[in-house]
């Protein structure tokens, strides 16, 4: 058969893309539950570490993620957990960063005056700039941190802010919009979450 | 056929032919990537493993392949070999998925596959094509390493993550952003040019 006809051309590309295709849904099929099993234990990592518990190597996650949320409702905004006798509420948010949108989750303590963790699952930001924002550096300065009036992250300075008394954390430099992104979506979340909590308990 | 003898093409990809610094190709990733070495080095594993299964596929349906459509089924199983590279990372590799994001899809866009594809598996043999792509992956594995090396070490003070400098060092902002790529990558071509043609003059 000539090559350059346009029925051979026609169907040989058609061919090509349909076995192609097909070996790529093959292999997305056979890899669905580990990516699954991979996005529940990235969730359940950033709800307890969201809550203020550490993760350890050794640590089974989703058992201690049980244990840590007897009651957890993925309906809800926001899950109630208990640290040392103190109620935690942490609930998950999205919002949009640079590229695209940045999801996570806020651990407050109940008067709404601390941020208990703060944790990314997914984000889309520029690797290595906006990207990050996944860093521990970073999101080790919201812990403990003062929201009472609101947080601000920082444009200029560097390696971190570790004063957790002015509601202030270090933006990332070179990624003014990403660190602007989150400014405006922690804020959000702690008014969203204040006011579904104050919806439960009838203030 | 001494052109094509193993030897010869390795030396041609990783210096004579080197794909950064004499083709310029693929500089859109050098520019992006390079602030940090390990996702630098996983990208550019993963532009390796495509430019080298693309060859052998290409090699392989170069007598089938239609001259009209050539190019848009050479795009078609770049596309499906970096997919294939996603979802592996993904199930795998989740950690280093999430911190390249978009950039692992951005491999298809990286001319060095689609260029090895046209100027070499259309003519020769599967087995020396897959060569000719690992080796072009090379050539284009250790430049970036090397400026992913410099801008790491003075954006951070840090090499794969590990800090390596005193905390007292102050870090280089303009290493972390993409113009210092610009900088250190003329500076490679610069350099490497300047070595060949004292190595032609010498001879």
């Amino acid at each position: 058969m000539k090559k350059d006809t346009l029925a051979y051309t026609v169907i040989f590309t058609a061919i090509s893309a349909f076995i192609f295709v097909s070996l790529l849904s093959l292999a997305f099929g056979a890899t669905k539950g580990k990516v699954e099993e991979n996005n529940k234990i990235t969730e359940a990592r950033a709800y307890l570490t969201a809550a203020g518990i550490p993760l350890t190597e050794e640590m089974d996650v989703q058992s201690e993620f049980a244990s840590a949320y007897p009651n957890f409702d993925e309906t809800k905004s926001f899950q109630e957990t208990s640290i040392n006798g103190e109620t935690i509420l942490v609930g998950p948010f999205q919002g949009n960063g640079l590229w695209g949108s940045i999801s996570g989750v806020l651990g407050l303590t109940t008067d709404f005056e601390r941020i208990v963790g703060f944790e990314i699952i997914t984000h889309v930001e520029t690797p290595g700039l906006g990207g990050r924002i996944d860093e521990a550096w970073f999101k080790e300065q919201f812990r403990g941190e003062f929201v009472g009036e609101g947080l601000i992250v920082r444009h200029g300075g560097s390696g971190g802010d570790s004063d957790s008394e002015n509601g202030e954390v270090d933006g990332i430099t070179g990624a003014s919009r990403t660190s602007d992104s989150i400014q405006e979506i922690i804020n959000r979340q702690i008014i969203n979450m204040k006011s579904a909590y104050g919806g439960t308990t009838n203030e | 056929m001494n052109d094509d003898s193993p030897s010869k093409i390795l030396i041609d990809n990783v210096w004579h032919n080197n794909p950064i610094f004499i083709q310029i190709l693929g500089i859109c990733s050098t520019l992006a990537v390079t602030n940090n070495m390990t996702n630098t080095l996983i990208m550019t594993l993963g532009v390796m493993f495509v430019a080298a299964f693309t060859n052998v596929t290409v090699s392989l349906l170069k007598n089938f392949i239609p001259r009209k459509v050539r190019m848009i089924l050479q795009t078609l199983i770049i596309s499906f070999y970096v997919i294939i590279v996603d979802i592996l990372l993904r199930a795998y590799l989740p950690e280093i998925s999430k911190a390249l994001g978009p950039y692992v899809g951005l491999i298809i866009t990286n001319c060095i596959i689609m260029g090895r594809a046209e100027a070499f598996a259309q003519s020769h043999g599967p087995l020396i094509s897959a060569w000719d792509g690992i080796t072009s992956g090379l050539g284009y594995l250790w430049v970036l390493m090397v400026i992913a090396f410099v801008r790491e070490l003075m954006g951070f003070g840090t090499l794969f993550g590990i800090a390596v400098l005193p905390e007292s060092f102050t870090t280089w902002t303009i290493m972390v952003m993409a113009p210092s790529a610009f900088f250190l990558l003329g500076s490679v071509l610069w350099f490497a040019k300047a070595m060949i043609l004292k190595q032609e003059r010498g001879k």
